[in-house]
C-alpha cells in the first residue's frame, strides 16, 4: 500500500509538472494580468504587463498608465473611451480594439482607453473624473443594463464592485476579492485551467477574468428597480461633469433607461446591430469579435461627426 | 453519479481509504463499507430507487435462504417463478410499460378499432436490467445447485448493488462475485496498478473517443437527410466508435475500480471490432450479456441441439430478446433480428467456432484475408448499429437508403481529421494490445519513463480533447 500511494504520488506531482508545462506552452488558458487599486480607489492593472490570449494567437498589453492597450502618440483632441470588459478588449488584438478603428475614422483625434472588466456606471464615472486631467475633448462611456444596476448598493451590494449608495449619496469603492487565491490562480496555469474548467459553482466564473459573462442580454424591455435606476441618473448628473460625456448604449438596451438620460441632457449614442446580417459577437462568448468593434466604431464616429 | 464527474474523482479516494485502512483485514467492515459507498454512489443520481435495490436484495436473499432449506422440487420451483416474477416484474413495468402499451393501442388502430389505455410518466431506474440480471442469476444458480445460498445480508447487498458495476455492468454471476464477499481481501500492488490502468484507459475511451464520436454521430443521424451516402457510412462509423468506446470504456473503468477494492470482475469485451465473422463478434462483444443469455435462455431452450428449425428458433429468441433488453423500441428488436440473420448462416453451416483464436496472433499486420473478414464483419455490424442509434424504424430505413445510394460514392460532407486522426490512434494501440485482456496492460512491460510518459499523454489527450460531456449510453438499458 505505502508502495501503491507513493507512486501515486510522484505520479501525480509529475502529471502537475507535466500539465503545467502543456497548458503554459499551448496557451490553453489565457494569460491574466494582475490589478491594483490606486489611491483614488480605481482598481486597474499593474503597468507594463503583458501577455497571451487563449490559444496564443496574440498578446494583450497593459500600458504605462495602468489599462489595458495602447497609448496615444499625443494627448491633444483627445477623445476618451471608458468601459468594461468590452474596451478592455482581451480577447481581440490591439488592432481590432476601439481607439484603432475610431482612429481610423476620425483621423484628427486621439483615442485613449481605459477599460477593465466589472467595471460598473460609477466606476466609469469615477474613472472618467480621475481622466479628466487629461483633458478630453469627448469621453465615451460605453454601458449596458448591468451596469446601471450594479451601480446601486441599494439594489444589491457588491463587495468587488465599485457602487453609490443612493440613500446618503456615498460612493462606496470596490475591494480586491480574494487577491492572493487569484494571484496563485492565475500564475498555477493548470490549477486555472481546472477551476475554469470545473467550476465549484455557477457564480465561479469571477469577475476580473477577461471571459466575463455580464453582459448575457436579458429581457430588456422590463426595467427592474426603475425608481433606483432613475435616482442613478440623477446622481450622475448633479455630481459629475456630463456635458463631454457620451453613453454608448449597446445593441438592445432599455429604452426607458436610454429616454431618461436622453431626458436629464446626457449625450448618448444607442448602437443598434439589428440591421446587420452579420453577428457582431462570438459565438461562444458574448463579447464583441473584431467586425463588432468595426461596425460600433463605425456607428460612433458617424454619430460624432454628425 | 457517473464516473467521469468530479463527484467520482472525489468519491473514489475516500471509499478507496476508507475500505483499506479502516475496513482493514475485517471482511464485514469491508462488505459494509462497499454497501454503503454504493448505496451513496447510485443514490446520488436519485435515493427513490434505493428501495428497489433494497427490496429486490431482500427477496432474493430470502428466496436463497428458503431454496436452501427446501428439497421439494415443486416448492423450489415455486420460489424460483416468484423470484423471476418479482424481478422481470419490476424490470417489465419501469422498463416496458409503455412501450407495451403504445403497440397495443397501435394494434387496435391499425385493425380499426380504438383502445384507451393510458401510458404513465415513468422514471426508468438506472441499471435495473444491469442488477435484475445480477440478482436473477444467484436465484437461478441457487436452484440449480451451483451455489451454496449466502447467509450473510449485509455480503449479498454488497454483491448486488456493487457500485463498480452497478449500473452497466459487466453483469456479474452469482458464483463469480459473491464467493469474493467472503473471502479475504489483501492489497495488492500489481493488482491495484494494474487497475487504475485500466480505469485510465477507459476514461479514455469514453471522454476522448467515445465523446467526441458522439457529437458528430448526433449532428449526422439528427440530420440524415442533409448528407450524402458516404457522410451518412461515417455516421454510422462515427457510432460505432461511439458505442464501443462508450460501453466497453465504462466497463474498463468498473474492472479497474474493481481491481483497485480486491475484486475480479468477468471481461466484457474483448475486441470485438477485430472480429472475422459475426459469431467472433459476439463472443467478443458484451460478453456478459451474451453468456447471460446463451447460460439461462439459450442452453435451457435446447441450444443448437436438435434439428434445423429448433437451433433457427431458439438463435431468433436470443438475439430478439437480447435486442429488446437494451430498449423498449422496435429498431432494438430489428437490431436483434439482423443479427440473428447475420448469425445463422454460420449456425447451420456449422462454421460459428471456426475463429476462436486471437485473429493474426504472434503477429504485426493481419493477413489480406484476415483483414477482408474483419472489414466486411465491421461493415455488417455498421448497418446493424443504424437500427441501434435510430430514433425510430422510419428512420433507419431512410438512413440506410441514404446510404445505399449513389451519392456513397462521392467525397464525404463531413471530415473532422482530428477526431478520425483519434480513432485511428485508438485502432491501432487496440490492436497493439489485442493479446492483453485490455489494451494497455502489456505497457507494464516497458520502463517506466515510457510507460508514465504515455499515462501522461493519454490523460493530455483527454483533457485536450474533453467533447461535450455525455451519459453513459448503456445506462439507459
Amino acid at each position: 500500500m505505502k508502495k501503491f500511494l507513493k507512486n501515486i504520488i510522484i505520479f501525480f506531482l509529475l502529471a502537475l509538472i507535466v500539465g503545467e508545462i502543456v497548458v503554459r506552452v499551448t496557451h490553453t488558458m489565457s494569460d491574466i494580468p494582475q490589478r491594483v487599486i490606486d489611491e483614488n480607489g480605481i482598481q486597474k492593472y499593474y503597468p507594463n504587463q503583458e501577455g497571451y490570449w487563449k490559444g496564443g494567437d496574440h498578446k494583450w498589453s497593459i500600458n504605462k498608465l495602468g489599462w489595458p492597450g495602447e497609448l496615444p502618440n499625443s494627448y491633444d483632441n483627445l477623445i476618451m473611451i471608458i468601459g468594461d470588459s468590452y474596451i478592455e478588449n482581451f480577447m481581440n488584438p490591439n488592432d481590432c480594439h476601439q481607439s484603432a478603428f475610431l482612429k481610423k475614422n476620425m483621423k484628427t483625434f486621439n483615442f485613449m482607453e481605459a477599460g477593465r472588466s466589472g467595471v460598473s456606471l460609477i466606476e466609469a464615472m469615477e474613472i472618467s473624473k480621475n481622466l479628466d486631467s487629461l483633458k478630453p475633448v469627448k469621453t465615451l462611456v460605453y454601458v449596458n443594463n448591468n451596469d446601471f444596476y450594479e451601480s446601486i448598493r441599494d439594489i444589491k451590494p457588491l463587495q468587488d464592485i465599485t457602487q453609490v449608495n443612493l440613500k446618503n449619496g456615498t460612493i462606496v469603492y470596490g475591494k480586491m476579492k480574494a487577491p492572493l487565491f487569484k494571484k496563485i490562480l492565475y500564475n498555477w496555469k493548470l490549477l486555472y485551467y481546472f477551476y475554469t474548467r470545473f467550476p465549484l459553482n455557477n457564480q465561479s466564473e469571477n469577475a476580473e477574468a477577461p471571459t466575463v459573462s455580464e453582459a448575457i442580454e436579458e429581457n430588456n424591455d422590463i426595467l427592474k428597480s426603475k425608481s433606483e435606476v432613475f435616482n442613478l441618473i440623477n446622481y450622475i448628473k448633479d455630481n459629475y461633469f456630463i456635458k463631454d460625456k457620451v453613453f454608448v448604449f449597446h445593441p438592445n438596451s432599455n429604452t426607458e433607461i436610454i429616454e431618461q438620460c436622453k431626458n436629464l441632457g446626457f449625450n448618448i449614442i444607442v448602437l443598434d446591430s439589428s440591421k446587420d446580417d452579420k453577428k457582431w459577437v462570438f459565438d461562444h462568448d458574448s463579447h464583441w469579435t473584431c467586425y463588432g468593434h468595426e461596425q460600433v466604431a463605425k456607428q460612433i464616429s458617424n454619430a460624432l461627426l454628425k | 453519479m457517473f464516473f467521469n464527474s468530479i463527484e467520482f474523482f472525489i468519491f473514489l479516494p475516500i471509499v478507496f481509504g476508507l475500505y483499506w485502512l479502516i475496513g482493514g483485514k475485517n471482511i464485514k467492515t469491508q462488505n459494509l463499507l462497499v454497501a454503503a459507498a454504493s448505496y451513496v454512489f447510485y443514490g446520488w443520481w436519485d435515493w427513490r430507487f434505493l428501495s428497489l435495490i433494497l427490496f429486490s436484495s431482500l427477496v432474493d436473499y430470502s428466496i436463497g435462504i428458503a431454496l436452501g432449506k427446501n428439497e421439494k422440487p415443486t416448492t423450489r420451483k415455486t420460489l424460483l417463478w416468484i423470484s423471476i416474477c418479482v424481478n422481470l416484474g419490476f424490470l417489465g413495468f419501469f422498463k416496458y410499460y409503455n412501450f407495451f402499451v403504445d403497440s397495443l393501442i397501435n394494434s387496435f388502430t391499425f385493425f380499426g378499432s380504438e383502445l384507451s389505455i393510458n401510458t404513465l410518466n415513468i422514471i426508468l431506474p438506472v441499471g435495473i436490467s444491469f442488477y435484475t440480471f445480477q440478482t436473477l442469476s444467484y436465484t437461478i444458480d441457487v436452484y440449480n445447485r451451483k451455489l451454496e445460498p449466502t447467509k450473510d445480508f449485509v455480503g449479498f447487498m454488497a454483491f448486488v448493488s456493487f457500485f463498480p458495476q452497478l449500473v452497466a455492468g459487466p453483469i456479474e454471476r452469482a458464483t463469480n462475485l459473491l464467493p469474493q464477499f467472503s473471502v479475504e481481501r489483501k492489497f495488492d500492488y500489481r493488482n491495484a496498478v494494474d487497475g487504475l490502468r485500466q480505469v485510465l484507459w477507459g476514461l479514455f475511451k469514453k471522454i476522448v473517443i467515445a465523446d467526441n464520436c458522439a457529437k458528430y454521430a448526433n449532428i449526422i443521424f439528427n440530420n440524415h437527410t442533409d448528407y450524402n451516402g458516404s457522410t451518412l457510412l461515417l455516421g454510422a462509423f462515427f457510432f460505432a466508435f461511439q458505442i464501443y468506446g462508450d460501453f466497453s470504456g465504462y466497463s474498463d473503468i468498473a474492472i479497474g475500480i474493481s481491481r483497485l477494492f480486491g475484486f475480479n470482475l468477468k471481461r466484457n469485451f474483448a475486441f470485438p471490432y477485430f472480429s472475422r465473422d459475426i459469431a467472433e463478434f459476439w463472443r467478443r462483444w458484451h460478453i456478459s450479456l451474451s453468456t447471460w443469455f446463451r447460460d439461462y435462455l439459450y442452453i435451457p431452450l435446447g441450444g443448437s441441439r436438435g434439428g434445423t428449425s429448433m437451433k433457427v428458433r431458439n438463435t431468433f429468441i436470443i438475439f430478439i430478446v437480447s435486442g429488446f433488453w437494451h430498449g423498449a423500441n422496435w429498431t432494438f428488436v430489428i437490431w436483434g433480428a439482423l443479427n440473428a440473420i447475420y448469425f445463422l448462416p454460420l449456425l447451420l453451416a456449422n462454421k460459428n467456432r471456426v475463429n476462436t483464436n486471437l485473429v493474426a496472433e504472434e503477429k504485426y499486420l493481419p493477413s489480406i484475408k484476415e483483414l477482408g473478414q474483419m472489414g466486411f464483419t465491421f461493415l455488417l455490424t455498421l448497418i446493424a448499429w443504424v437500427f441501434f442509434r435510430a430514433d425510430n424504424v422510419t428512420h433507419a430505413f431512410s438512413y440506410l437508403k441514404g446510404i445505399f445510394s449513389e451519392s456513397l460514392f462521392s467525397w464525404v460532407e463531413i471530415f473532422p481529421s482530428t477526431i478520425l486522426g483519434l480513432v485511428f490512434f485508438f485502432i491501432i494501440t487496440e490492436w497493439l494490445g489485442r493479446s492483453g485482456e485490455y489494451a494497455i496492460e502489456k505497457v507494464d512491460f516497458i520502463n517506466r519513463p515510457i510507460r508514465w510518459g504515455f499515462y501522461l499523454l493519454l490523460i493530455i489527450l483527454m483533457f485536450a480533447f474533453t467533447g461535450e460531456e455525455q451519459q453513459f449510453i448503456y445506462f439507459q438499458f
